[in-house]
C-alpha cells in the first residue's frame, strides 16, 4: 500500500484512466493534485527553470503540491508511444524526455520518483513491460500486475471509445469513473469549431481561462484532435513535406489538417502555450496550411500565466462573430 | 596631503561619483542623471565634487565602472576599468565583512551577487525584461500620479497588499489598472506593486541562487521602504540597506582604484577641471575587409585619443 | 546552378570550394549581420530560436544575390533544427521567393534519398563520379585544416602582446586555405598558417584561465551569433576550448573526445539520451571540463532552445557537485554585445578570485 502522487497535468488528460485503474487495482492510494490553481501556477513559476514553457512550469507546480503528500511521484519518462514519423523516430518533446531529471534536481524534498521509461517504438506490447517495472518498484507481484494491467487497459479503452464519440476527456472521465450518463446535446449549436492543441492546454481550464466553457455557452459544438482515431489522423501525414518529431504536435497538426477538410467544421482554434518550442513551428505551419486549404478560418490563442478570461473572451467573441457574418453572407 | 581615491559609475540612468579616503570612508559623493549625455555629465560631476573637497586632498587613483565604463575611463583618466558586478560586490563587502547575498536594483537593470568568504561565487543579471527593475516602479508611479519618492511611505501604510500579476511590466500595468477599477485603495496597490517587483526579481535573476543571510540590498531603488519590506517578507530575513545604497558602484570603483594604484604607484587622473576640454566621439565603417567593422574614434580637443570597435586590431590606438 | 548554404563560422570557405568544384556557381552567404537578423525576425515565428531566424535571414539575403538552390541539413529530431528546412521552405514561399530548398537528411535515416540528392548535384554540375569523390575528399580536408588553425588561434590569443595579432594571423591562414586547391596545397597552407600563428609575439609568463564553451551547435560555431565570444574571452586573457567543431567526431585529441561516451558521463544527471540537439552533451561536457581542471564553463544557447533549457535546469547541480562555475548565456535578437561583455568580465573576475583563494589554500597546505 503506497500513496502514489499524480500531477493533474501533461499526459494526465489522456492516460489517467489507465494509471488510476492500475494503481487502484493494486490497492494503492492515488493522491492527485487538484485542478490548476493560482497557487499551483505560482509554485511552478518559482520552482521551474526560468526559461521553461508554461506547461513545464505547471508540471513543477503540481509536483511541488504533491511533494509532502505522497510516497511516490508518478512521473514516467515519456519517450515515445509508437514508431512514427519519416524515420520512425517520433518522440515526445525533449522537455518530456528530461522531465524526471528536471524535477529531481529542481524541486527540494521530493519523495521517490517513479520515472519508468516509456518507449513503445518496438510495439504496443512493450507497455506491459513498462507496467511490470512500475508495479515491481512499488512492491507488487507479477500476477497482481498482470491482472491490474489488463483491467486498466479495458478501462482506458472504454475511455478512448467515449472520446471517439466526440465526448471531451474531462466528461469522459466522469462517465468512466462516476458513471454519470453522457449529457452532451448539440441541438442548439449553430457552429462547429475544432480546437487543436496539447491536451494539457486544451483541458486545463485554469490555464486557458475556461475556453471550452466559453465556447459551449456560445452554442458551439466542439471537436478536438483527441476525438479522432489514430488511423484518421495519420492519413494526414502524407500531405506534409515531413512529419514533426513530437507526438503531441503531430496529433495537433494532423487533427488540424483533418478538420480543414471537413465540411461540417466552421473554423479552427489553435491553443498554443507560451514559450513552447514546438508550437513556434506548429502554429505558423497550420496557419499557412489553413489558408492554402480551403481558406479555413483560423484563430490562434496563446496562453500564459496571465491569460485572463477577458482577453480570451474578446478573441473568441470576435472570431465567432466573424464566422457567423461570413455564413450569413453566403 | 590626505590620500584619496575617486570612483565613477556611469550607467544608463544615473552617474555617480565618490571620493574615498584610505580607510574606505566616503569624503564626498555626487549623484547626477545621465540623460543620455555621459561625457558632459561626467565633466560636470567632476567639477562639482572637486569643489566640495578641501585642498589638501590628493587623488591617488581613479576607477571607472558602469555600462559607459570604457568611455568614462578615457574622459577622466582612470587607472582601472571594471564591470559593475565586481564593483558592487567590492563595495558591499565593506558594509558587512561576511555578506553572502547582494541584491542590486538599478533603473534599467538588476542583479544578484552571491558571495562566500569575501569572494563572488555566483551572479546573475536580468535579461531584457524590465519587470524586475526600477523603471517598472517609475512607470507605475507616473500612472498613479504619485512621486516615486513617496512610494515607500504609501506602501508602508498598506494593510493588505493587492496581488498584482505580471511577468512583464506591460501586463502588470494592465492588471494594476484592473485592480484600480475594482476599487482597491492606492496604498494596497502600491504595496502590491512592490511585492510584484520582488516576485519578478526572484523569479528572474534570483532563480536557483543560494540566497543566504546577511543580505544587502543596494542600488537607487533601495530607498523605497516598501520594497525593503517586500524583500523581508519574501526572503524571511531582514535585508540590510547600506547608508550609501545609491552610490555603491562608485564606491566599489574607488576601492578598486586604491588596489590598482598600489600596484602602479602613479595615477592617470586628469584632474577635476576638465570642462574646458572638448571630448567627442565619431565613427566610421572600416573598408579593410568584408567584416565592415564600425570603428569608434575618441577625440580630446580635436586630437585623436583612442579608437576601438575593430575586430582585427589594425585601428587600435592607446 | 547558383547554389548557396547556411553560414556557420569559417566553414563557408570549404563549402564554397566544394560547390564551385562540383561545377556550380556559388553564392557565398555573407557573415550574419544585423540586417540578416532583422530580415529573419521579420518573417520568422516569434518563438523560433535565433539559429532559425539567422538562417532564414541568410536565405533571404542569398536569394537577393541570385541563389537558385539552397542546400541545408535535416535531422530526425527531437530538436527543432531538423525541421527547419521545411519551415524555411514554407516561409520563403510565403515571402514570394523563388528558390529551391534541398535538405540532406542524415544518410543513416534515409540512405536512398541521400544518394539521390548527391547524384542530382553531381549530374547538374556535370562531373564524373571519380572527380566527385576527389572534390569531396578535398573539401573535407579543408574543413579539417580550418578547424586546426582556429583551434590553435584560441590557444595562442590569451598570450598575444598586441591585440589583434592572433585574429589577423588566423585570417591570413584562412586566406591561404581558401586559395589552396589540392590536398598538397591545403597541407602547405596548414603548416604555414600554424607557423605564422606560433610566431606571434607572445608573453608566455601569463597564466590564462581556462574556460570550456558548451551549448547548442549553431550559436557555438557561428561567432557572429555569439558576439565573437571566443575572441572576446581570448583578448581578456582567457584560453577557451570549444566542445563542438564540425570535424569533432573525426578527432581524438579534444577534451570532449578524450573520454569516450559523453552520454555515459551525463547519465547520473540525465538518464536519457539523446534528448535532441546538444542537451545531454552540455551536461556531460560540464563534467569533463571540470575533470580536466578547467576554471569555468560558458553555456551558449539560443533563447527558448528546448534541449538546452533541460540542460540548464540540471547544470546548477552538476556545477555544485563538481565545483565548477557555469555561466549560461541565452542569446536572442535582443542580446547586445555590451551585456555579453559585462557578464563575461564579471565571470572572469569570479574565476580569477576563486583561483587566488585556491592557490592561497594550496600554499597554506604546503
Amino acid at each position: 500500500m503506497a500513496k502514489i502522487g499524480i500531477p493533474r497535468t501533461l499526459a494526465y488528460f489522456l492516460y489517467y484512466p489507465l494509471w488510476k485503474t492500475f494503481f487502484e487495482d493494486l490497492n494503492h492510494e492515488i493522491v492527485i493534485s487538484p485542478p490548476t490553481t493560482r497557487a499551483i501556477l505560482d509554485a511552478g513559476v518559482k520552482e521551474a527553470v526560468n526559461d521553461a514553457c508554461i506547461p513545464i512550469k505547471l508540471y513543477h507546480g503540481h509536483v511541488a503540491y504533491l511533494a509532502d503528500k505522497a510516497d511516490y511521484i508518478f512521473c514516467p519518462r515519456l519517450v515515445s508511444v509508437r514508431k512514427h514519423g519519416d524515420f520512425g523516430t517520433e518522440t515526445f518533446c525533449p522537455k518530456f524526455l528530461g522531465l524526471p531529471d528536471m524535477i529531481r534536481f529542481g524541486i527540494d524534498h521530493l519523495p521517490e520518483i517513479i520515472d519508468t521509461r516509456v518507449d513503445l517504438k518496438k510495439g504496443k506490447k512493450e507497455l506491459f513491460n513498462v507496467f511490470c517495472e512500475i508495479g515491481s518498484q512499488i512492491g507488487n507481484t507479477h500476477e497482481e500486475i498482470k491482472r491490474a494491467f489488463s483491467k486498466a487497459l479495458k478501462v482506458q479503452k472504454q475511455f478512448d471509445n467515449l472520446l471517439y464519440q466526440e465526448i471531451l476527456p474531462p466528461e469522459a472521465m466522469d462517465i468512466v469513473f462516476n458513471h454519470k450518463p453522457a449529457q452532451v446535446s448539440h441541438d442548439n449549436c449553430d457552429l462547429t469549431i475544432a480546437i487543436i492543441g496539447y491536451p494539457y492546454v486544451l483541458y486545463d481550464s485554469y490555464i486557458n481561462a475556461g475556453l471550452i466553457r466559453l465556447l459551449e455557452k456560445e452554442n458551439v459544438k466542439i471537436l478536438t484532435q483527441d476525438m479522432l482515431s489514430d488511423k484518421t489522423m495519420n492519413r494526414q501525414a502524407k500531405t506534409l513535406p515531413k512529419s514533426l518529431f513530437w507526438y503531441f504536435s503531430n496529433r495537433a497538426v494532423y487533427g488540424g489538417l483533418h478538420f480543414m477538410a471537413r465540411p461540417d467544421v466552421d473554423g479552427i482554434i489553435h491553443v498554443t502555450a507560451f514559450a513552447c518550442g514546438p508550437d513556434s513551428l506548429v502554429d505558423r505551419m497550420v496557419e499557412i496550411e489553413a489558408r492554402r486549404r480551403r481558406g479555413m478560418p483560423y484563430l490562434s490563442i496563446a496562453v500564459d500565466e496571465h491569460t485572463g478570461e477577458a482577453g480570451v473572451r474578446t478573441r473568441i467573441e470576435a472570431f465567432l462573430d466573424m464566422l457567423r457574418y461570413r455564413r450569413d453572407k453566403i | 596631503m590626505i590620500k584619496a581615491y575617486l570612483g565613477v559609475d556611469v550607467g544608463s540612468v544615473s552617474t555617480n561619483l565618490v571620493i574615498l579616503d584610505a580607510n574606505n570612508q566616503v569624503i564626498a559623493g555626487t549623484y547626477l542623471r545621465t540623460n543620455g549625455k555621459p561625457i558632459v555629465v561626467v565633466q560636470e560631476g567632476l567639477h562639482q565634487i572637486g569643489q566640495e573637497i578641501s585642498k589638501d586632498i590628493e587623488i591617488c587613483g581613479v576607477g571607472a565602472t558602469g555600462s559607459a565604463r570604457y568611455l568614462t575611463s578615457l574622459i577622466i583618466g582612470a587607472d582601472i576599468v571594471k564591470n559593475e558586478i565586481t564593483a558592487h560586490a567590492m563595495a558591499a563587502s565593506t558594509v558587512i565583512d561576511d555578506v553572502k547575498t547582494i541584491i542590486e536594483i538599478g533603473g534599467q537593470d538588476s542583479k544578484i551577487i552571491i558571495m562566500r568568504d569575501g569572494v563572488v561565487t555566483d551572479f546573475a543579471m536580468n535579461t531584457v525584461c524590465a519587470a524586475g527593475t526600477g523603471s517598472f516602479l517609475d512607470q507605475q508611479a507616473n500612472r498613479l500620479c504619485i512621486p516615486i519618492e513617496h512610494f515607500g511611505d504609501y506602501a508602508l501604510r498598506a494593510k493588505t497588499p493587492v496581488r498584482i500579476a505580471g511577468r512583464c511590466a506591460v501586463f502588470a500595468e494592465s492588471d494594476m489598472i484592473h485592480k484600480q477599477q475594482l476599487g482597491y485603495n492606492t496604498e494596497d496597490i502600491i504595496a502590491g506593486l512592490c511585492e510584484a517587483l520582488v516576485r519578478n526579481y526572484m523569479n528572474n535573476v534570483g532563480k536557483g541562487k543560494d540566497i543566504k543571510p546577511p543580505v544587502i540590498f543596494q542600488g537607487g531603488v533601495a530607498a523605497n521602504q516598501g520594497l525593503v519590506r517586500a524583500f523581508n517578507k519574501y526572503l524571511g530575513v531582514e535585508v540590510i540597506v547600506p547608508e550609501a545604497y545609491g552610490i555603491m558602484g562608485a564606491i566599489g570603483a574607488a576601492m578598486l582604484a586604491r588596489r590598482a594604484s598600489k600596484k602602479k604607484g602613479k595615477t592617470k587622473f586628469k584632474g577635476f577641471n576638465i570642462q574646458e576640454i572638448e571630448f567627442k566621439t565619431t565613427s566610421f565603417e572600416c573598408k579593410g575587409c568584408s567584416n565592415a567593422c564600425e570603428v569608434v574614434q575618441f577625440f580630446e580637443n580635436e586630437e585623436l585619443a583612442a579608437r576601438w570597435g575593430d575586430r582585427c586590431g589594425r585601428w587600435e590606438l592607446h | 546552378m547558383k547554389i548557396s548554404f547556411p553560414h556557420m563560422g569559417y566553414s563557408y570557405i570549404a563549402f564554397k570550394w566544394l560547390v564551385e568544384n562540383m561545377g556550380h556557381e556559388c553564392i557565398v552567404p555573407p557573415e550574419p549581420s544585423s540586417r540578416t537578423l532583422d530580415l529573419g525576425v521579420r518573417y520568422a515565428p516569434e518563438f523560433a530560436c535565433i539559429p532559425f531566424k539567422i538562417l532564414l535571414g541568410t536565405y533571404l539575403e542569398v536569394v537577393e544575390m541570385g541563389a537558385e538552390v539552397i542546400i541545408s541539413s535535416g535531422g530526425m529530431g527531437p530538436c527543432r533544427a531538423g525541421y527547419y528546412w521545411v519551415m524555411h521552405k514554407y516561409l520563403l514561399e510565403e515571402a514570394g521567393k523563388d528558390v529551391k530548398v534541398v535538405a540532406f537528411e542524415l544518410p543513416r535515416s534515409d540512405i536512398m534519398d541521400f544518394w539521390k540528392k548527391l547524384r542530382w548535384l553531381r549530374k547538374t554540375g556535370g562531373i564524373s563520379v571519380k572527380e566527385f569523390i576527389r572534390v569531396f575528399k578535398t573539401a573535407w580536408n579543408k574543413i579539417m585544416v580550418i578547424d586546426d588553425v582556429e583551434m590553435r588561434s584560441h590557444e595562442i590569443r590569451p598570450y598575444e602582446i598586441h591585440r589583434g595579432d592572433t585574429t589577423r594571423g588566423l585570417w591570413t591562414a584562412l586566406d591561404m586555405i581558401d586559395k589552396a586547391n589540392t590536398l598538397q596545397e591545403i597541407q602547405e597552407a596548414r603548416v604555414e598558417g600554424l607557423r605564422q600563428l606560433n610566431q606571434i609575439e607572445q608573453d608566455r609568463s601569463r597564466k590564462p584561465l581556462k574556460i570550456g564553451i558548451i551549448g547548442e551547435i549553431y550559436v557555438v560555431l557561428e561567432p557572429a551569433a555569439n558576439h565573437y565570444i571566443q575572441i572576446m574571452l581570448g583578448e581578456m586573457g582567457v584560453q577557451t576550448d570549444r566542445s563542438i567543431y564540425l570535424t569533432s567526431y573525426a578527432r581524438k585529441n579534444t577534451i570532449v573526445n578524450l573520454e569516450g561516451d559523453v552520454f555515459e558521463v551525463a547519465k547520473p544527471y540525465l538518464n536519457e539520451a539523446p534528448i535532441g540537439g546538444h542537451g545531454v552533451n552540455s551536461i556531460g561536457e560540464t563534467i569533463l571540463y571540470a575533470k580536466h581542471g578547467f576554471d569555468g564553463v560558458v553555456q551558449l544557447a539560443p533563447f527558448a532552445c528546448i534541449p538546452e533549457i533541460v540542460a540548464k535546469s540540471i547544470i546548477p547541480t552538476v556545477s555544485k557537485d563538481y565545483s565548477i562555475p557555469v555561466l549560461t548565456l541565452f542569446i536572442d535578437e535582443q542580446t547586445g554585445k555590451a551585456g555579453v561583455q559585462t557578464r563575461l568580465e564579471a565571470f572572469v573576475d569570479l574565476l580569477e578570485s576563486r583561483r587566488e583563494v585556491r592557490e592561497r589554500h594550496e600554499r597554506l597546505v604546503i
